[in-house]
């Protein structure tokens, strides 16, 4: 009764932040002056101008993912089987894009390649590009693909690096034995991982779909950023939801798609425990390809950015300055990102149980129905918690009005992800740990107590700094929701962006930057402590 | 009065019966060993006893009590007072030998000083005493085995459920905790319901064996009943070394074997088809023995040898004695009194 009581409302809670923000909101969007009606709809579906929108939304998601995986999967492939010298550094470099909010390399390579950018410089001197053919790439919906699958094709790699290090070697030494490995490599090998990395290019695809802060910053007419310009800018909210549809439909149909699709076909991939025993391809001309590759990788998605950030940032006075500029969203950040993280902690680990533990056929389903919400788009929650708080009722008024909506924000966004991680970590406990201490007469509280956290500490520890890693970078729901004095510090980048100088632009990217990585050092730190003293043990 | 009836129990998963119907009990201070083949429902009947897992039908009386009925649980899992010994011991990582045995008495509410009383008392029972401040990792698979089993019994439980407790332990280990399971139960008299697929486990340890197949109970009875009056083919086939060759009943108490006519007891069998079953050492090589052979294998066993006969183009078992040599033509009988047919 404790844990049906427990998990039950926990799922009620998720289901209140995420589930019914955004029923309320599409139900406000057909009904009002006593009546259904679809105009807003129309609108969206009969107008050109919309179905511009629409489609450009379409072609920035697809091309994403397409230029995520021309990167991604053959750094996975490298990674995973070659003998790739520094292979832990790259791999280490190799996450910053993803963990850095992707903003910040928008803005490093909108310093780069604008009018007056240093690339563009350099390209329309020695390249007979114009400035203005350039500054015109980086500000289209080609420039932001580019920008955005720097940002995600670490999702592609790590998935094809997984799908890779997970085959079964026994497949492949089957076929080494009377083939040559580039027979096997695409007879074998290949064939075997592509459901993960179409998966993987599926994630990409609803994570680009769903972006708001690339697209805003370089200007490009989405539908995320028309939400955003209905409801802030035209105060039309009935119309913003109306642009949500598409964009929720399409990401829904495109993760069911990916789970109906990996079910069944994944299973020789990722049934198995990860291992080290995956086959190497000991190629030597293949072995340098890899190092050329991953050294281009590293300078382009990772060294080129930062470095532009740190130089344009130019002084030490520029980081006082962007200090002093955002005490308060650093401030908010630190704080609201510590309250988000801990909740979002406790949803990952109960949401996580739900999905991993409960012994139901509807496991699956739940599994499904709590993943379903990572592709909501930022700015659609943002519009359905505002939808759902803005009353006059006293509950409603202090949550609106304080900073329990960013918290909520936080929790609505990032509680799908946060299960999945806890997901993971619960699966390796054995389902005997928690059944020996029920079945020697303890409550499911005192077990989870001393049972259930207790092992699960590491993976605790994990999910809050990545959700806290998160949170500190959030920007599309945030800036829809956040109420007067609460900004948080993406908030005032985006502010200051407009009327800053470009050297306070870049110092606060870095100091953003700094406080997403920060959580990562803190992780690795805290997870090479507690492995040398499980040795110890 | 029964210390655990279990009757009449179904359970499904999905559409598909893993437990079919099936009704054993245990007395007071046995060990009941459920024997079977791996996916006979023998874990899935002692999760349900635990509370672990509910049965679609049937019910469960735990000294004199309905457990669960039906496919409701009447009394829950931790109401129960049931010790269990997991397949993959499952002790706590994060938690000394100590913590782990003492986990069960704070639950129950007992006082800090009765509680060290009580751990003291089992570890000496399980002689581990030393070990009290270990982490479960430190220990052997062995010593692992004992603090499973200590915190399990710690608690006095009415049953102690063991679920395949030895089969991730070498052979050697093997025998000496099986020796040390049998001193605890014997000094506990704790009962005990014992689940594994290993016939000697089960030969070694029990007072009375459950043979499992595909969910269903093919027979009860002590270890002597189970080897020597296999009640069903596939009891005579899972227990113990067996030749099961096809027949004809060819007239009264006379069969025809592949090697010859054979006289033995047809008794309750209409069909012309039967199976005749007899035990490898239930057959002599001898010389003036009923039936010609040769010898196609030997293995050497403790105190004697098994060989294969071919004859006839069959193949049987016999345990001897002496030492025949591969390819050695030889005479062999089959006691006629120990036969049985299916």
């Amino acid at each position: 009764m404790q844990k049906k009581l427990t998990l039950g409302f926990f799922f009620a809670l998720f289901v209140c932040v995420t589930f019914l923000p955004i029923v309320w909101m599409f139900g406000n969007s057909i009904y009002g002056d006593g009546g259904f009606s679809f105009v807003y709809y129309k609108d969206i579906f009969l107008t050109q101008k919309y179905i511009k929108v629409i489609s450009n939304s379409l072609i920035l998601a697809s091309i994403t993912a397409l230029l995520s995986s021309f990167v991604g999967i053959p750094a996975g492939f490298f990674l995973a089987k070659i003998n790739l010298p520094f292979k832990g550094f790259f791999k280490m470099c190799f996450f910053i894009p993803l963990i850095i909010p992707s903003y910040t390399t928008g803005i490093a390579w909108a310093n780069l390649l604008g009018k007056t950018g240093f690339l563009n410089n350099i390209l329309s001197q020695y390249m007979l590009f114009s400035p203005e053919s350039v500054s015109n790439f980086i500000y289209s919906i080609y420039g932001a693909s580019f920008v955005l699958s720097i940002n995600l094709f670490p999702v592609v790699m790590l998935i094809t690096e997984y799908a890779l290090k997970n085959l079964n070697p026994r497949l492949e030494e089957s076929g080494l034995v009377t083939g040559s490995v580039f027979r096997v490599l695409r007879r074998i090998t290949l064939p075997l991982i592509t459901p993960a990395i179409i998966s993987s290019m599926m994630i990409v695809f609803v994570l680009s779909l769903s972006e708001f802060g690339i697209p805003s910053l370089l200007q490009v007419n989405v539908l995320t950023t028309q939400i955003f310009t209905q409801f802030s800018a035209f105060y039309n909210e009935k119309a913003a939801t109306a642009i949500a549809f598409p964009l929720i439909a399409i990401t829904f149909v495109v993760m069911t798609l990916e789970q109906v699709y990996l079910q069944g076909k994944s299973f020789e991939i990722l049934g198995r425990r990860g291992s080290n025993s995956t086959i190497k391809y000991d190629v030597k001309w293949l072995n340098v390809v890899g190092v050329i590759f991953c050294t281009l990788v590293l300078i382009g998605c990772v060294i080129i950015p930062l470095s532009t950030l740190v130089f344009s940032a130019q002084t030490i006075s520029a980081y006082h300055d962007a200090i002093l500029l955002a005490k308060r969203g650093i401030t908010n950040s630190v704080l609201f990102g510590s309250i988000g993280a801990t909740f979002l902690t406790f949803m990952g680990f109960f949401l996580g149980y739900l999905s991993e533990k409960i012994q139901s056929r509807l496991r699956n389903s739940t599994a499904l129905f709590i993943w379903l919400f990572f592709a909501v788009p930022a700015t659609v929650l943002g519009v359905g918690l505002i939808k759902l708080c803005n009353r006059p009722e006293g509950i409603f008024q202090f949550i609106y009005g304080s900073l329990w909506i960013v918290i909520i924000g936080y929790v609505a966004r990032f509680s799908p992800l946060s299960s999945r991680i806890m997901a993971n970590y619960l699966k390796q406990i054995p389902h005997s740990m928690e059944e020996a201490g029920t079945v020697i007469g303890a409550s499911w509280y005192r077990v989870l107590g001393n049972i259930l956290l207790p092992l699960q500490s590491h993976g605790l520890i994990a999910t809050w700094l990545i959700s806290f890693m998160f949170c500190i970078g959030e920007m599309g729901t945030t800036i829809l929701v956040y109420p007067p004095g609460h900004e948080t510090l993406p908030i005032t980048l985006f502010t200051v962006m407009a009327n800053s100088p470009a050297n306070i632009v870049s110092a606060l990217s870095i100091i953003i930057v700094v406080m997403t990585l920060l959580p990562v050092g803190v992780f690795l730190a805290i997870s090479k402590y507690l492995i040398k003293s499980q040795i110890a043990q | 009065m029964n210390a655990l009836e279990v009757k009449h129990l179904i359970k499904c998963f999905d559409s598909r019966e893993v437990v079919s119907d099936i009704s054993f009990n245990v007395e007071k201070g046995q060990l009941l060993a459920l024997l079977g083949p791996s996916g006979c429902g023998k874990t899935t009947t002692l999760r349900i006893i635990a509370g672990l897992d509910i049965q679609n039908d049937g019910e469960i009386w735990i000294e004199g009590v309905l457990a669960s009925h039906g496919s409701k649980s009447l009394i829950p899992q931790r109401l129960r007072h049931i010790g269990m010994v997991f397949q993959d011991l499952a002790l706590w990582p994060h938690m000394t030998v100590c913590e782990n045995i003492e986990f069960g008495l704070k639950a129950k509410g007992l006082a800090k000083t009765e509680r060290h009383k009580k751990i003291d008392a089992v570890l000496t029972k399980v002689k581990m005493q030393k070990y009290a401040n270990e982490y479960p990792s430190r220990l052997s698979g062995g010593q692992q085995q004992l603090i499973a089993i200590a915190r399990a019994i710690v608690t006095e439980p009415k049953l102690l459920l063991m679920d395949e407790p030895l089969s991730n332990i070498d052979v050697k280990l093997r025998e000496d905790v099986r020796q040390e399971i049998r001193r605890i139960q014997h000094e506990t008299q704790i009962t005990t319901v014992y689940v594994t697929h290993d016939q000697e486990d089960a030969f070694l340890l029990a007072n009375k064996v459950v043979v499992m197949n595909a969910g269903k109970v093919e027979q009860t009875g002590n270890t002597e009943e189970i080897y020597s009056f296999p009640k069903s083919l596939f009891v005579a086939n899972f227990v113990g070394e067996s030749n099961v060759i096809d027949v004809k009943i060819v007239g009264k108490d006379k069969v025809s074997t592949p090697w010859g006519e054979f006289a033995c007891n047809t008794k309750g069998h209409e069909k012309e088809s039967a199976f005749l079953f007899f035990r490898p050492h239930q057959a002599r090589i001898e010389k003036g023995g009923q039936f010609d052979g040769v010898i196609v294998n030997r293995n050497f066993v403790i105190g004697g040898y098994t060989y294969r006969i071919s004859t006839s183009g069959r193949e049987i078992k016999v345990q001897d004695l002496a030492k025949y040599e591969v390819g050695q033509s030889v005479k062999f009988s089959i006691k006629k009194m120990e036969v049985l047919l299916f």
